[in-house]
């Protein structure tokens, strides 16, 4: 009998909330920390940390919300320490202890492998195998920016964190599908392209080289057939046709999809030159288009499970997620046509999107409490 | 005195919903076995994914379902088992047709 096969209290679900909030923390101060990279006018807290961006966003906000997910789905207090120490590490870099910060974001990295791999135990599934290595991958890019490398050359360890966790949770909801012998094998050899690619940067290191170019157009590559993967078999060409929240959830799916093929396309025949319109191009394809469209989707079935509020669904959750494609889009407009103030009109329109969904998700949780709905609605 | 049986049970379980997927647990084929004595309901059921966070909120969910069909001194039990593994052959029919089976698998 496992732990989880008890109700849990729901206060003991609210104790949770402190660690979520650290990791939205991270997340707003990373988006105008953002826009002040952009040239927009910032208030200072936000300004002054534009050059932490990039791992806020990654580190700060993605690794609270994935390693308290997981924290959640083993059960085991040890495993918060992840969420806890990530959150730790958005505080120290806010406060004056950016030098300390890398090192607790490490930490969380590894206990975050640690969770994975006690899962790797119960389940030995090709998907849990996956998340591992996508855990492992945020220990590496962030030892190596811990040990001085800047944010633009570990960044492609921070997506392949990303993308590895999205693909693992896709390969495991594929089993709803047909099984497929063709699917599983092109899985594997996506898999070991991404992975391959990664390591191919590392030998670079020792000879104090940024990554090479290889590593990044194979990446980009491999970023595009993931994308063609999951167009074929992933589960949501299928609940599409589904109602209300399962719908829902794979328009967010299928629209990141895109977003995925975007980011891969323009890695592949750019490469990833920071300063370069196709660096901000590619990067924002796949983080805001293909990582948060699944945040998007997945919210209301996440939220629910971390911390047993209930979250019905609602039409208006589109709303930002029409604004978030559409706003990308004039980003990458903007970026292919050379012109900064498009770009930036469209950073500030993903924005938006951003706080869009953060009310909308918090009215829905309002919503239900007036309406005296006490349990999270599931279907 | 309300009769408890399996055909009640499984109709209650039925309502519990994996909202990613849209289909119901039972069709799914998340639920191994029901054991009703007249003091306790036995629920043992897996999940597709240890990493999933949903676990807790399914087993509350079948509480509070259960729970509504179930007279009050009835005590309900989930198990959550991992050994054998879910494959996807426990699918019901209805649940393979919606992800595009044919019929023969």
């Amino acid at each position: 009998l496992s732990v989880a096969g008890r109700p849990v209290a729901r206060r003991a679900a609210l104790e949770r909330l402190p660690l979520l909030l650290l990791g939205f923390a991270a997340l707003i101060v990373g988006t105008g920390a953002g826009l002040a990279r952009l040239a927009w006018p910032m208030p200072s807290a936000m300004a002054q940390a534009a050059g932490w961006h990039g791992p806020l966003m990654v580190c700060g906000f993605f690794g609270v919300v994935i390693s308290l997910e997981r924290a959640v789905a083993v059960g085991r207090l040890w495993t918060y320490a992840a969420p806890l120490l990530a959150g730790l590490g958005t505080a120290l870099a806010l406060h004056g202890g950016g030098a300390l910060a890398p090192w607790f974001y490490l930490g969380a990295s590894a206990v975050l492998l640690l969770a994975t791999l006690s899962v790797l135990k119960r389940q030995r599934e090709g998907f849990v195998l996956m998340l591992a290595m996508a855990a492992a991958c945020w220990s590496v890019g962030t030892a190596l920016w811990a040990l001085g490398a800047a944010v633009h050359e570990v960044v492609l360890w921070w997506l392949g964190f990303l993308v590895l966790t999205i693909a693992g949770e896709r390969l495991e909801l594929s089993r709803f599908m047909p099984p497929s012998v063709a699917a599983l094998r092109w899985f594997a050899i996506i898999a070991a392209g991404l992975l391959l690619s990664l390591a191919s940067s590392l030998p670079l290191w020792w000879h104090n080289a940024a990554a090479g170019p290889w590593a990044v157009h194979g990446f980009g590559v491999a970023l595009l057939a993931l994308a063609g993967w999951l167009a074929r078999y992933d589960i949501a060409r299928r609940t599409v046709r589904q109602r209300g929240l399962a719908r829902y959830i794979a328009l967010c799916l299928l629209s990141g999809y895109v977003w995925l093929a975007v980011g891969g396309a323009v890695m592949a025949s750019a490469g990833l030159e920071p300063g370069r319109p196709s660096y901000d191009a590619a990067l924002h394809a796949l983080l805001l288009g293909f990582v948060f469209s699944m945040v998007f989707g997945h919210a209301p079935i996440v939220f629910p499970a971390v911390l047993r509020v209930a979250l019905p669904y609602h039409l208006v959750f589109y709303v930002p997620l029409i604004l978030l494609h559409a706003s990308l889009a004039l980003r990458l407009v903007g970026d292919a046509s050379g012109s900064f103030t498009v770009a930036r009109w469209g950073a500030i329109g993903s924005a938006l999107a951003l706080a869009a969904f953060l009310v909308v998700m918090l009215s829905a949780v309002l919503r239900s409490r007036r309406t005296g709905s006490t349990r999270p609605t599931m279907a | 005195m309300t009769v408890v049986n399996e055909h009640m049970v499984r109709d209650a379980l039925s309502r519990v919903v994996d909202p990613e997927a849209g289909v119901n647990i039972v069709d799914l084929g998340l639920v191994y076995g029901i054991d009703i004595s007249p003091t306790r309901v036995q629920v043992c059921m897996t999940m597709t994914s240890a990493a999933c966070p949903m676990t807790e909120l399914i087993v509350d969910d079948i509480h509070e379902q259960l729970a509504a069909v179930l007279p009050p001194d009835v005590a309900i039990d989930v198990d959550l088992v991992w050994d054998p593994p879910w494959t996807p052959e426990l699918m019901s029919q209805a649940a393979r047709s919606i992800f595009g089976w044919q019929r023969e698998h």
